[in-house]
């Protein structure tokens, strides 16, 4: 091993919304952190992360282990050799107990969920996620600022400038906007609709997820919408007690995921990690329906340079392969 | 005569009952196939809006016996199990809410004893005799021989169920749902898997749920490896005794299992739109809360995505998981 080589691990986040990856070192420290969006490429959005990472890395580095997490961590995982591919509820968990390390709750809201994370003793002991709708969550306040002409960076500004905010009704994103639009044509302020859309926000997150929980202090906000200042006063108005948005907020995902890459205490040189070269890698996805029985899965099917590295998507798990792999116990059982 | 049973609904709890009794009785019986993506989806496509997953997808099971030409359907109304208690609402109307498409669709006939013993205890063999009678011209004397191999087919389907068998292991060709690899036996978490069978077991409405879990380290408890009567003796434990049997059945199970410390954590499957759960689901998340065992309710209807489903199982065992190896150290 070279010796001016420091060690790293990485970490990888890809969500629907945002695909976010850290390098750690070995005290768990952000070396580096890109954040960008997934535009709905997964593939592109990690190998080009990937290349802005190492442009940003203040040094060189070996990574030593590998983690992938966000809702295409399979996807991640296989196209980049990851050493452990999580879910993105014990990733936010695991980072949050890194930053504040009693915190007793964890906000999360992303692209298309919110999450609630109650911990004791840096262990999850509950969660909960949104069910299947979408509404309050990123996108949606993505949509509303495209809408209103404000780019979402600005909207967290535009919030905390509010000292009236408007009623919003919060429970379903097609009520909250024509709730929107009618205060807008009434001729209240702007920012008033947008804090009162985050307190919206807030009163739907509360009510999803909170079901007989409590918020215990230290909180800790997280996520893409922490970015958004109004979401964290409309909590802090809601919770009553104070809300902390962590530095490193929006890719706190990939920051657990690479501590979790690193609780597995690989030797150096051990990792399944395929290196930066992959951003130089022509993968291609694509999927067909399988015609096997009535339910016509659809399978997707991931090639790099021609050759099948991964398939999967279907019920029965005949076409399941990773790494080039077949799943042939799978494959028997369902013979 | 070929009879077809719906392979959805009741068909995962008395299948054995209902196949011996008909095929005692002369029938030829048939089961429609595993729930597939077609037979939801035609049954989602003719079934009200109102209602719940697995009650669609029977009207899909219903359109497939249609398809194999059976010469009737079976589509019991069970009112009722046990005396002062009834069935999901939507047993009772069954044949009627099939009925009203049945015309439309082109079902064969349907085959609907009524089953109700909220009054009197073994009124299902009267019932049932006068079933024989009407549809399959039989005698009071082979009725009661048909009665009497149906319940010891039953009765052998629960010995083997309360024997740790899983239903899927004993009801004929349900061979999807076989986990591909599982972790060690001592790294596995004791998981409640609750709800109602024509869910859990549904390998399409709940994508392979017991097979996942199995696959990420849960070693199952069933509701079905308690004797019955002491699942509805532990149901009792509630201020108010509940109305429906087989919410009955869960209460019991949720009762039981915090009481013995039998799980590590309790995964609750309800269907959107049951009316039911929606009633119960609060008394399982409190009896769960008090005795601070960890419990995740899975809503699933028709657009559940698969990813989001993987996600909090996942997630859920991995907190079992962390939980342990911290109280270990």
């Amino acid at each position: 091993m070279n010796d001016s080589l420091r060690k790293g691990y990485l970490g990888i986040d890809v969500g629907s919304v945002s695909t976010n990856l850290v390098i750690l070192d070995e005290h768990a420290g952000v070396l580096a952190a890109i954040y960008r969006r997934t535009q709905g490429q997964p593939i592109r959005a990690v190998q080009k992360g990937l290349a802005e990472l190492v442009a940003e890395l203040p040094c060189p580095v070996e990574v030593v282990a590998a983690g992938a997490t966000g809702s295409a961590r399979h996807l991640t995982g296989v196209i980049t050799g990851a050493d452990v591919v999580k879910n993105e509820i014990t990733a936010h968990a695991v980072a949050a107990s890194q930053v504040v390390p009693d915190v007793s709750t964890v906000l999360e809201i992303g692209g298309q969920d919110s999450k609630l994370i109650i911990l004791d003793n840096g262990i999850v002991t509950d969660f909960a996620m949104n069910s299947v709708c979408a509404a309050g969550t990123g996108s949606f306040l993505d949509h509303q600022s495209a809408r209103l002409g404000i780019p979402i960076e600005e909207f967290g500004d535009y919030a905390i400038s509010s000292e009236v905010p408007a009623h919003i009704a919060g429970r379903c994103s097609v009520f909250a906007e024509s709730d929107m639009i009618h205060k807008q044509q009434v001729g209240i302020a702007v920012e008033d609709i947008i804090y009162g859309l985050c307190h919206a926000l807030v009163r739907n997150y509360i009510n999803n997820l909170s079901k007989g929980k409590s918020f215990n202090p230290p909180i800790v906000f997280q996520g893409g919408v922490a970015a958004n200042a109004g979401m964290k006063r409309a909590f802090e108005d809601a919770l009553e007690t104070e809300v902390v948005v962590p530095a490193h907020h929006n890719v706190m995902g990939a920051i657990g995921s690479a501590i979790l890459a690193m609780e597995l205490e690989l030797e150096p040189g051990k990792t399944g990690f395929k290196g930066f070269e992959i951003t130089d890698l022509d993968y291609r996805t694509s999927s067909f329906a399988c015609n096997g029985c009535s339910n016509t899965c659809e399978v997707v099917r991931i090639k790099v340079d021609g050759k099948t590295l991964a398939r999967w998507g279907g019920r029965c798990g005949k076409w399941e392969m990773r790494d080039g792999k077949l799943d042939r116990k799978r494959e028997k059982v369902n013979r | 005569m070929r009879v077809g049973i719906p392979r959805s609904l009741l068909y995962y709890k008395y299948l054995p009952f209902w196949k011996t009794f008909l095929t005692r009785l002369g029938a030829e019986v048939e089961t429609s196939p595993l729930t597939n993506k077609k037979i939801l989806s035609r049954g989602v496509e003719v079934a009200e809006n109102e209602l719940c997953v697995p009650v669609k997808a029977f009207y899909g099971h219903c359109m497939a016996l249609r398809d194999n030409g059976v010469d009737a359907i079976f589509v019991p109304r069970v009112v009722s199990v046990e005396e002062r208690a009834y069935t999901c609402p939507k047993f009772l109307g069954l044949p009627d809410m099939i009925g009203a498409v049945a015309g439309p669709l082109g079902l064969p006939p349907l085959l609907t004893p009524r089953l109700n013993q909220r009054e009197k205890p073994r009124e299902f063999k009267w019932q049932l005799i006068d079933f024989a009678r009407r549809q399959f011209g039989r005698s009071k004397l082979d009725a009661v021989a048909a009665l009497e191999s149906a319940r010891l087919a039953q009765r052998s389907y629960q010995a083997g169920l309360v024997g740790g068998k899983k239903p899927l292991d004993l009801l004929p060709n349900s061979r999807f749902n076989v986990p591909r690899s599982r972790p060690p036996a001592e790294q596995r978490k004791r998981i409640g898997l609750l709800g109602h069978p024509y869910n859990i077991y549904d390998g399409y409405i709940t994508q392979n749920l017991v097979a996942r879990l199995e696959e990420m380290g849960a070693e199952l408890v069933l509701p079905e490896m308690t004797e019955h009567h002491e699942l509805m003796q532990a149901a009792t434990d509630v201020p108010k005794q509940l109305y429906w049997s087989y919410e009955k059945e869960i209460m019991g199970a949720i009762n039981l299992w915090t009481e013995n410390k039998a799980v590590d954590g309790v995964v609750y499957v309800l269907a959107f739109a049951c009316g039911p759960d929606s009633m119960i689901q609060v008394l399982i998340e409190h009896r769960a809360r008090i005795h601070d065992v960890p419990l995740m309710s899975l809503i699933i209807d028709e657009h559940s995505g698969e990813a989001g489903l993987i996600t909090r199982i996942e997630a859920f065992l991995d907190m079992l998981m962390r939980k342990k190896k911290t109280a270990a150290a």
